[in-house]
């Protein structure tokens, strides 16, 4: 993975809500997913990374995806281009780490 | 990063994880501090802090807040210009390099 490259993330109501947003970004655009993290009680996020425009439509499309189901997300937001200390926070909750 | 108290200390602290990933991103490339910490302290807030000269700090806070409350909840956030030593220990448990 290139560091540095644009991040979206998602964060929502239960695990639910945010499996049908991840695969809602996944299929939208070409982003990885790279982060997971059970916040607490109940908030849970997501987090992936590609191209700046990949990422802006991943969000826009998981965030329509969970509204679709009814519910709405706490947050989402795009970063174009991560400060290089955000490497650091995000290698927390890389999938691979968690698995 | 190792955090030895007596140097100033900026804090942010929101509701959920993605405003506080944003304020940390806000907050290092407004001003020059660095990175201490990002803990997830529990009951959904999670707590960014950085360390510098007060200035840079107080600047630094001033653009997360901002960005934080701009896409969520911000519940807290504070400069503290010169902690004692002992609150460099407390804040090194979270040290993100650690």
């Amino acid at each position: 993975m290139k560091k540095f490259e644009a991040l979206g993330l998602i964060e929502t109501f239960g695990i639910v809500y945010i499996l049908e947003a991840a695969d809602a970004m996944c299929k939208a655009a070409d982003v990885d997913l790279v982060g997971f993290e059970n916040v607490a009680s109940g908030y849970i996020s997501v987090l992936v990374r590609g191209d700046v425009g990949a990422c802006k439509t991943a969000v826009e499309t998981g965030v329509k995806a969970v509204e679709d189901m009814g519910s709405s997300v706490y947050s989402s937001v795009v970063i174009a281009r991560p400060h290089q200390d955000l490497e650091k926070i995000i290698a927390r909750y890389s999938l691979e780490k968690l698995l | 990063m190792r955090y030895h108290g007596e140097e100033a200390l900026g804090l942010v602290e929101t509701v959920g994880m993605v405003p506080a990933l944003e304020a940390a991103d806000k907050m290092l490339k407004a001003a020059n501090v660095e990175l201490v910490s990002y803990e997830n302290v529990g009951s959904t807030l999670v707590t960014i802090m950085v360390k510098g000269d007060v200035g840079a700090v107080k600047a630094a806070v001033e653009a997360g807040a901002a960005a934080a409350a701009a896409i969520g909840k911000l519940t807290a956030h504070n400069v503290m210009p010169r902690p004692i030593r002992d609150i460099g220990d407390i804040v090194s448990i979270y040290d993100i390099d650690k």
